[in-house]
């Protein structure tokens, strides 16, 4: 299976809506503390257990995380840690990158979204306690959600409804927002401790999924929000980031600092389903293809990204 | 570097979460603070090596070593045997030839004019254009390795960029010898007398006052032929040797006969004690010092490309090797052989490095009795030295074995990967005189590898000793 190292310690990986074998690696030196970052764009080769890079674009501070957008093949956004967000167009040339420069934020952008159903929009969370959605035309936010009381790790749009999305906070709680609503229509209290991921469901737009430094994923029906739909045990450190199949219904995927990537089945009694252990540092990143059926990418601080099927290993050659 | 430190406590409040309330950063006291870098010793070269004003070997190569008179090259001309690694350092880099900023060869035997011409002409038959100037250096066994000195020493000074240290002897068409009368001045003062004594004789010198014995010598010897051949037969010398095209003239019938020679022919990989035991001493009545036990007498040439490490970058040639120092130094002209054991440290020191730390030794087997003693003196670990064999088996063609000794350190510390990060080359010199160098790997080390265990801890920094 393919293995990509880049320089810097990774921070999130994401597949391109547009090509199955193109892939988004967002880096950050000495782990996203102090100094430069960097996003990669590599391609699968089709002959063998190779990753080629296509273009690598520096910034000045460490990239948290990256997004395609759904509407141009070939432009990506990266959160910056510097608070700032650029647009990238891998089909200009190099001297023309960033194609834009997003900077609203006072703090570190941690988490970004693309829309994929309305297709034009996006948003950010960022660690001084907002989100914000954009749109690629307009240099300023359109709105800023603000009601967290910490860090806003990430948020996620809904798969049905193009206005609804969610936001995962370090004040413990989950939030769901309606763009045309003034604040926020939901609030899920749903850890005792800071929750770092939520991802929809793709099948049931009822169903949100919570990661959460408990060490806990926790699904969570919107109906009924007082108790779980599932909890699932299993990480042994804080769990990163959540993401729903966008093939199977009941399947989710999950990093955690524990090192490991987990799958789940959390209709299941006994959720775990598969278990990677291929990283030696914090995973830190993970993503499933929506064009590719059991393709999953994920990358962590030990400076290396893998791409592999389900049910492979990640490390066989 | 506020910043720095809240991401840190972001990071550790996942890791290690204290309260489990929504409270804000403020309420958590976590001992996270910036504070001055404790990030090891004054060792040399701690958190990178790589320098862009670095001088680096970007090529190292050599001709088989054969035995003058008898071997391979023995119908050679001399400036046949240098042009073949020249055009090597340059075809194998692709250079440009009108680039190289000066050729430094190292030469013992020939008349010192006559030779200087020969490499000239040889420079031109490499292809190198009239714009290359040539010349040649003289510090008897250690030329070679003075040629590289040089070269590196020019570099550093910002004399030219790109530089060829090379050695070359053909002791076929020059045996040693002493040409005309001796001042009778010599008399009057042993040390000018004791250049005069011939090479044997000082081995069995140190042999006698330093206690080696025939045993210890012929083990090296056997030792040095086993390690040759081993390398040559598992192909560890294709890297460095460059075939030569060359004729053997048989001597009955005046018959030529074109050859490629890309194999030392002097090493002999069933040398056993008991054979080397037959052996008459050759020097002393009842010697310990034999032709078994000696170096051969050899032709051969070889040839170092060295350049800064920013030109090397910029050309995008792989880096084999750094220059880091050189020593010189004397000795009792009697006791030559003990030369190794005197400049071997000294080179090390000005390296700001010890002996521990050098992982490879290539130490020039002039004879056994002298470089088991120089071995012994300096308690070098025998697995790091003379690993693919030493003059005993390969040769000792005096002028070319410093460069050739680079090309051989310089293969194989690439070899042994990023484990292996320094290496020494050094040899004794007649008339009293002992040279040796230190180099480093090309590119960047891993530290945890080259890692030394401490032996004593006094807690104090390497600064305060």
């Amino acid at each position: 299976m393919p293995v990509f190292k880049t320089p810097f310690n990774g921070y999130s990986v994401r597949f391109s809506p547009f090509y199955e074998s193109r892939l988004a690696v967002a880096t950050a030196q000495n782990f996203g503390i102090l100094g430069n970052g960097r996003v990669h764009v590599i391609d699968l080769a089709p002959s063998g257990p190779v990753i080629n890079e296509l273009i690598a674009f520096d910034t000045a501070d460490g990239v948290y995380d990256v997004a395609w957008s759904e509407s141009h093949d070939s432009v990506l956004v990266a959160a910056v840690a510097d608070g700032s967000m650029k647009v990238y167009d891998t089909a200009l040339p190099p001297q023309a990158n960033p194609v834009r420069s997003l900077k609203e934020h006072a703090r570190e952008v941690h988490g970004l979204d693309y829309n994929p159903t309305r297709r034009d929009s996006f948003l950010s969370a960022s660690w001084d306690d907002s989100v914000k959605l954009w749109t690629l035309d307009r240099p300023t936010s359109l709105r800023t959600f603000r009601e967290h009381a910490y860090c806003v790790y990430s948020v996620a749009w809904n798969p049905k409804h193009a206005d609804v999305f969610a936001s995962a906070s370090g004040d413990c709680t989950v939030r769901i927002w309606d763009v045309r609503e003034p604040g926020s229509t939901m609030i899920i209290p749903g850890h005792e401790h800071e929750i770092l991921s939520c991802d929809w469901n793709k099948y049931d737009e009822c169903l949100i999924a919570t990661a959460s430094v408990d060490k806990s994923i926790k699904i969570w029906d919107v109906r009924n929000y007082r108790v779980p739909v599932s909890v699932l045990n299993g990480h042994g450190y804080a769990v990163r980031k959540i993401k729903f199949s966008p093939h199977r219904r009941n399947l989710l995927v999950s990093c955690s600092y524990d090192m490991t990537v987990c799958l789940w089945d959390f209709m299941v009694e006994d959720a775990l389903v598969g278990r990677y252990d291929h990283h030696t540092e914090f995973a830190v990143g993970v993503d499933l293809s929506v064009l590719v059926d059991g393709l999953m990418a994920s990358t962590g601080w030990d400076e290396l990204v893998y791409v592999w099927q389900q049910g492979m290993d990640p490390r066989a050659a | 570097m506020e910043k720095a430190i809240n991401r840190q406590q972001i990071l550790l409040q996942h890791l290690n979460p204290s309260l489990p309330s929504s409270s804000s950063e403020q309420n958590h006291n976590l001992a996270v603070s910036a504070s001055a870098c404790l990030a090891g010793d004054s060792a040399a070269y701690q958190r990178t090596n790589l320098f862009g004003d670095d001088v680096v070997i970007v090529a190292a190569y050599r001709t088989a070593l054969c035995k003058s008179k008898r071997g391979g090259f023995k119908d050679t001309y001399p400036d046949d045997l240098l042009a073949p690694v020249l055009r090597a350092v340059i075809e194998k880099t692709n250079l440009n030839p009108s680039e190289v900023g000066d050729i430094v060869v190292g030469t013992v035997l020939a008349p010192g004019s006559q030779r200087a011409s020969e490499c000239r002409m040889a420079a031109f038959y490499a292809g190198f254009p009239e714009t290359v100037p040539v010349r040649t250096v003289n510090r008897q066994c250690s030329s070679g390795l003075q040629a590289v000195a040089d070269v590196a020493a020019a570099i550093k000074a910002g004399f030219y960029d790109i530089g060829i240290g090379a050695g070359l002897e053909s002791m076929t068409t020059n045996p040693m010898a002493w040409d005309g009368s001796v001042n009778p001045r010599v008399k009057q003062m042993e040390q000018a007398q004791n250049c005069l004594l011939p090479m044997g004789v000082t081995s069995e010198n140190v042999a006698h006052r330093f206690g080696v014995t025939r045993q210890e010598q012929d083990q090296a010897a056997v030792e040095s032929h086993r390690k040759a051949a081993a390398a040559t037969a598992s192909g560890k010398f294709k890297d460095e040797i460059i075939p030569v095209n060359t004729k053997i003239v048989d001597p009955k019938t005046g018959d030529e006969k074109p050859v490629t020679i890309s194999v030392d022919d002097g090493i002999r990989p069933n040398a056993s004690v008991s054979d080397l035991a037959k052996l008459k001493p050759v020097f002393k009545k009842d010697g310990t010092t034999t032709a078994g036990n000696s170096s051969q007498v050899s032709d051969g040439a070889g040839a170092v490309l060295l350049m800064k490490r920013s030109v090397a970058m910029q050309k995008g040639l792989p880096i084999l090797g750094v220059f880091r120092t050189f020593s010189a130094v004397g000795v009792d002209p009697a006791i030559m052989g003990v030369g190794p054991a005197v400049a071997i440290p000294a080179a090390v020191k000005a390296a700001d490095l010890e002996l521990d730390d050098i992982d490879l030794f290539e130490i020039n087997e002039a004879f056994a009795s002298q470089f088991v003693y120089c071995r012994k003196k300096l308690e070098l670990d025998p697995v790091k030295i003379n690993v693919n064999g030493g003059a005993m088996a390969i040769g000792h063609p005096l002028g070319a074995t410093g460069a050739r000794c680079v090309a051989t350190l310089l293969h194989e510390m690439q070899r042994r990967g990023k484990d292996c990060r320094f290496g020494v080359i050094s040899m004794c010199i007649g008339t009293g005189m002992g040279a040796a160098a230190v180099f480093e790997r090309g590119d960047c080390t891993d530290e945890l590898c080259n890692a030394r265990k401490i032996e004593t801890n006094n807690f104090l920094s390497k600064d305060s000793r």
